[in-house]
């Protein structure tokens, strides 16, 4: 007996698959390029410490969490256009990977924060808050994936949740930033000259954080098709036995 | 026929069954000064700090509360089947999204300004100038809220857990118009001299636009089945 796989699907499940796969050496060397440009080729900084070497994973993530939430909003207007379940598949995968990236960001971000501004979450960043709201859409995102059963009807919804809070980021930003300019500045930031050493590290970190998180979309991507296909045959399965009995 | 014409057709049904059976109606504006009330008992209501609060709370009181309207707009048309004969009437979506935009718009807006003439009384403010510019806010905000939130409660009709999803889904959008209404009503109410609510202003003006856009554009992807 043999079951009818979309071929295309499988197809294209291993393709992503060979992108993480490729990339996963250059990786690995990448990562240990950052970790080293970070932790010791990159001088200490003068005022704030060791504690800075931690910008260069945050700066790095950081750029990745709004890369993926781009990526999230192209995937659903794809979805729209062409209602190819891939699209989505994709944009989910993009969604999670994002959302661990915010949380990163927030996290170092919060380490970071407790020494130099003497707290752990600072309300009147304008950076901040806006990470913040970019990863409640995230938890909104996959809080209405879970509520739907898998189909076109998800895939659709998603999609339109996407496109809507991705138009939302620059509004929100900007009004978060007015919002700051208007009432008192407690904290401001430290002054964006870095050192040679400093700028390289941080361009190293930024490349290796971007290369880890095209290869989690990948593999994410991959799962998500294997897994989409591994149901459809449980599902031919299920038929078979209930036509035979 | 005139969209036009079509548009107002629509809102009008529903501003029409509204008004017939304002349970709704009462329910919301209800809770909205079941807000005001607690937000009383909440903080020291004489203090210097609470009345510096007070834009907070009056937006709180307006926006939470329009959940309620925004999740009933589209049961009743699920329940009696009304959403598949306006899907099947040859009418594009986009003018059936602005249809029932239209009417949740107005909708909140009366129940908004009721609520507002309660708050001016409890937080002892007065009927002046200044609350045509709070209606002016309310008037611009609502616009916003209500594109996004016909968008998402057409989207969770068919979903059993909509009551809880739709606040979930809406709150982390409508952010920019909640920190531009409440900035904007301080403003106006608190501070000596309005410096920046032309800026606050522009920006619910930019969100409405945005988002009215893209409501007619999505409209089609959320109510098709």
């Amino acid at each position: 007996m043999s079951l009818p796989i979309d071929q295309r699907s499988l197809q294209l499940a291993r393709r992503y698959l060979q992108v993480a796969n490729g990339l996963l050496i250059p990786l690995y060397l990448l990562v240990a390029a950052a970790l080293y440009g970070a932790f010791i080729y990159a001088p200490t900084e003068r005022e704030m410490g060791d504690v800075q070497r931690i910008f260069y994973f945050h700066m790095g993530t950081a750029w990745n969490s709004f890369l993926t939430f781009f990526a999230v909003f192209v995937a659903g207007i794809a979805y729209l256009i062409t209602r190819k379940s891939k699209w989505d598949k994709l944009g989910a995968a993009c969604a999670e990977v994002g959302m661990v990236f915010t949380t990163i960001v927030m996290v170092t971000g919060s380490i970071w924060a407790k020494p130099i501004w003497n707290t752990w979450w600072a309300w009147g960043d304008p950076r901040l808050m806006s990470v913040m709201v970019l990863w409640l859409m995230y938890a909104a995102y996959f809080i209405l994936r879970s509520s739907l059963p898998e189909g076109d009807k998800k895939y659709k919804f998603s999609a339109v949740f996407g496109i809507i809070a991705f138009l939302d980021v620059p509004i929100v930003w900007m009004s978060i930033r007015w919002w700051r300019t208007i009432h008192p500045v407690v904290i401001t930031s430290s002054g964006a000259e870095l050192a040679a050493e400093m700028l390289h590290a941080l361009m190293v970190s930024l490349i290796a954080m971007t290369v880890l998180c095209v290869t989690l979309v990948a593999l994410r991507t991959a799962q998500r098709l294997n897994s989409s296909l591994a149901d459809e045959v449980f599902q031919q399965l299920d038929q078979e036995r209930v036509s035979r009995q | 026929m005139n969209q036009v014409a079509l548009i107002w057709i629509l809102a009008e049904k529903d501003l029409k069954v509204e008004y017939r059976s304002p349970q709704a109606f009462l329910n919301t504006v209800f809770f909205a000064l079941l807000i005001l009330v607690i937000f009383n008992f909440a903080f020291d209501p004489g203090s210097q700090a609470t009345r510096e609060a007070t834009p907070g709370i009056l937006w709180v009181a307006l926006l939470f509360p329009g959940i309620i309207q925004l999740n009933r707009s589209f049961q009743a048309e699920r329940e009696e089947g009304t959403l598949y004969g306006l899907i099947l009437s040859p009418t594009d979506r986009g003018v059936l999204f602005l249809g029932k935009f239209i009417a949740n718009w107005a909708f909140l807006v009366v129940v908004d300004f009721l609520v507002l003439g309660a708050f001016v009384i409890f937080y002892n403010f007065s009927f002046s100038v200044q609350m045509l510019w709070v209606a002016w806010i309310i008037i611009l905000a609502s616009v916003g809220f209500a594109a996004v939130g016909t968008v998402f409660a057409a989207m969770l009709s068919s979903i059993r857990t909509r009551e809880v999803l739709l606040p979930i889904l809406l709150f982390p959008i409508i952010i920019p118009i909640i920190l531009a209404a409440v900035n904007g009503t301080q403003e106006i109410l608190i501070l000596e001299e309005a410096q920046f609510l032309d800026r606050w202003l522009q920006l619910l003006i930019a969100f409405d636009v945005i988002f009215v856009a893209a409501g007619f554009l999505l409209f089609d992807y959320v109510v098709a089945d």
